[in-house]
């Protein structure tokens, strides 16, 4: 057990490393002035010697390598062009915006997919539920995040005003963590994190419905049954036993949602990482476009790195080689 | 190789006809009525994707005027622009009949090169094994690492939106999964007692891989390609409507973003309807049709008769 343990911390921090190479090649190879990414154009010709002799931009490809290694370790990622301080004092408070919206959605979205997935999945076979259980969550699946938050915006918001169209709402003199739990916040909150559910349900339901087919005509089921005891603890009896695959995927999809999630964020301009992410892509912010995608590739790392720890940890039949 | 040759040809060595296990796919798909209607849709999409230059009224980019010389902007449906006018004053339907061109050209054209991608680093991982499946799987691995849609930001951004790239992008992060994949039917196909047949018959590996690997995991290949049109039209709706896409056409992903951006989300329905239900068709679509082939072809979810 501690030697796999050991063994994939090993092979996270290999693919940690491959990923920030790829990211060293696609900042600094691509575009046609290197020196651009990490150089604020308009600085006189000392400030711009300075700077390079400072971020080892003067040597060779690999001396350059080398330097954006050393300083990736120390993690220092340079200064936003933009906003003229270190990068990580803007994404900070970035990320626990995104943390707000990612993870109660996703969490919300599995409950909800996992219950209606049940359902779904004990239905009769072949029956009406099951196949418009089926029909609508795949058809649910299929809609980009961006419409589902442009339809909300539309009908709550603009149509009924029933919510805020933008922002998280103005903290006020409240600071630190008082800010988020104000009702003003959660007003603000209500329609992006709806976007997340609607988003990631249909994956869940169907995910857990495949679970409950499989394990319904399964021994122990016939055993539950035949003790008499009512449907719905039968069903429960299968969902508990689907549940794994759904858990070993909220990982994985945790990462995949921050990812994900510039759209949602964009489109109700909740100020977070991968909002700013885009942002700073535009306005040619290298720095801080190259800080936020490293995170965003770290937290992918992590979240898989944890999954496959907890899943040896809930399925006894997993051993660790 | 000629006609006579094949026909002495030892029985273990010919394997299976590509043909029949095309076939048993396209059948299998046919079977489900909700994939029958997927391909349907589809298949309409794709003939209106090809007429689109000849059906649209106007040039997608051209501004429309009023008959008092203004630039006509954000018209509601007339007889002459059937689906309005945006705030630019071009027609919303030459727009949109444009628009799927370019989901379908995007969508088809990255499934092709993922589905060749994942097929022969899956069939090479898996089939050779050894030093090569490790260093293969490790390389998928730390693809797998990449967030999806910040790499494909980043990346477009700095190669620049043009169509070309965007393909290339979709490309290079979507060969990883479907890699998985088909090595791990690879791995089970390769273990079946007809390869080893063939393989003492003295079939070559090129042999065993033509006609025994692939003909018979020819499903899991077409319901990655599937996926993979879903995965390739979603992502460059998303990129366009996040300000990425190439400028020199249209799409729906950017017409949805113009919409967005100047601020005529509640106003100009008859400018957001058409593209965002027109996307929800073609990925849902192509979601029915992976979803029946999965349930048909894992038979602990296929009905017992």
């Amino acid at each position: 057990m501690r030697a796999y343990i050991l063994r994939r911390l090993a092979q996270s921090v290999l693919v940690v490393w491959a990923v920030t190479t790829i990211m060293f090649f696609m900042f600094r190879v691509m575009p046609a002035d290197p020196t651009a990414m990490l150089l604020e154009r308009g600085l006189s010709e000392q400030a711009r010697e300075k700077l390079l002799q400072e971020w080892g931009l003067t040597g060779t490809l690999w001396d350059q390598y080398i330097a954006y290694l050393a300083n990736i370790l120390q993690g220092d990622f340079g200064n936003s062009f933009l906003y003229r301080k270190p990068v990580w004092d803007v994404l900070t408070p970035l990320i626990i915006n995104t943390l707000w919206i990612a993870v109660p959605g996703l969490l919300l979205g599995a409950a909800l997919g996992a219950v209606l997935g049940t359902a779904v999945g004990w239905a009769r076979r072949g029956g009406k539920l099951e196949r418009m259980g089926i029909f609508l969550a795949t058809v649910i699946r299929g809609v980009p995040n961006f419409v589902i938050g442009i339809a909300l915006l539309t009908i709550f918001s603009s149509t009924l005003g029933w919510f805020p169209e933008f922002g998280m709402g103005d903290p006020g003199d409240r600071t630190g963590f008082a800010r988020y739990f104000t009702l003003e916040f959660l007003h603000h909150l209500a329609l992006p994190l709806i976007a997340v559910i609607i988003y990631f349900m249909p994956e869940n339901l169907l995910l857990m419905r495949s679970g409950v087919v499989e394990n319904r005509t399964e021994d122990y089921i016939e055993l539950v049954r035949a003790k008499g005891v009512p449907q719905s603890r039968v069903a429960w009896h299968a969902a508990r036993n689907s549940m794994l695959p759904l858990i070993t995927w909220l990982f994985p999809a945790l990462a995949e949602t921050i990812a994900g999630i510039v759209v949602i964020e964009i489109v109700f301009s909740w100020p977070g990482v991968g909002r700013e992410l885009v942002f700073a892509v535009s306005r040619q912010d290298y720095p801080l476009a190259q800080a936020a995608f490293f995170l965003l590739a770290v937290m992918i790392v992590l979240a898989n790195l944890a999954a496959d720890l907890v899943y040896g940890k809930l399925d006894p039949r997993v051993v660790y080689k | 190789m000629t006609q006579a040759n094949s026909t002495n040809e030892p029985v273990a060595i010919k394997g299976r006809s590509w043909l029949s296990a095309v076939g048993q796919s396209l059948r299998l798909v046919a079977g489900d009525s909700f994939a029958l209607a997927g391909l349907t849709i589809l298949f309409a999409f794709i003939v209106i994707a090809i007429l689109a230059p000849y059906i649209s009224p106007y040039e997608p980019f051209k501004a429309m005027m009023t008959e008092t010389g203004r630039l006509n902007r954000l018209s509601p449906p007339t007889s002459a622009h059937l689906l309005g006018t945006t705030s630019f004053g071009n027609d919303v339907l030459s727009q949109f009949l444009h628009g799927f061109r370019i989901a379908l050209l995007v969508g088809l054209v990255a499934a092709v090169a993922v589905g060749f991608i994942s097929t022969v680093v899956g069939v090479i991982s898996g089939y050779f094994g050894g030093y090569v499946d490790d260093i293969l799987m490790r390389i998928t691995d730390i693809a797998l690492s990449i967030p999806t849609l910040p790499f494909a930001i980043v990346a477009v951004a700095l190669l620049g939106p043009s169509v070309e790239n965007i393909i290339l992008v979709i490309t290079i992060l979507f060969w990883r999964n479907g890699a998985r994949i088909i090595r791990s039917a690879v791995l089970t196909e390769r273990e079946r007692v007809y390869v080893k047949w063939a393989r003492a018959a003295g079939a070559s590996h090129f042999q065993i891989i033509m006609r025994h690997i692939l003909p018979n995991i020819v499903r899991v290949i077409f319901l990655w390609v599937t996926m993979s049109v879903a995965f390739a039209v979603l992502t460059e709706a998303s990129l366009s409507f996040l300000g990425l896409g190439d400028p020199t056409v249209v799409s729906w992903g950017q017409m949805l973003n113009t919409a967005f951006s100047s601020g005529n989300l509640r106003t100009a329905w008859w400018w957001v309807i058409p593209p965002s239900v027109a996307l929800v068709m073609l990925v849902s679509s192509l979601y029915l049709i992976g979803r029946a082939y999965e349930e048909q072809t894992n038979p602990r979810l296929r009905v017992r008769k």
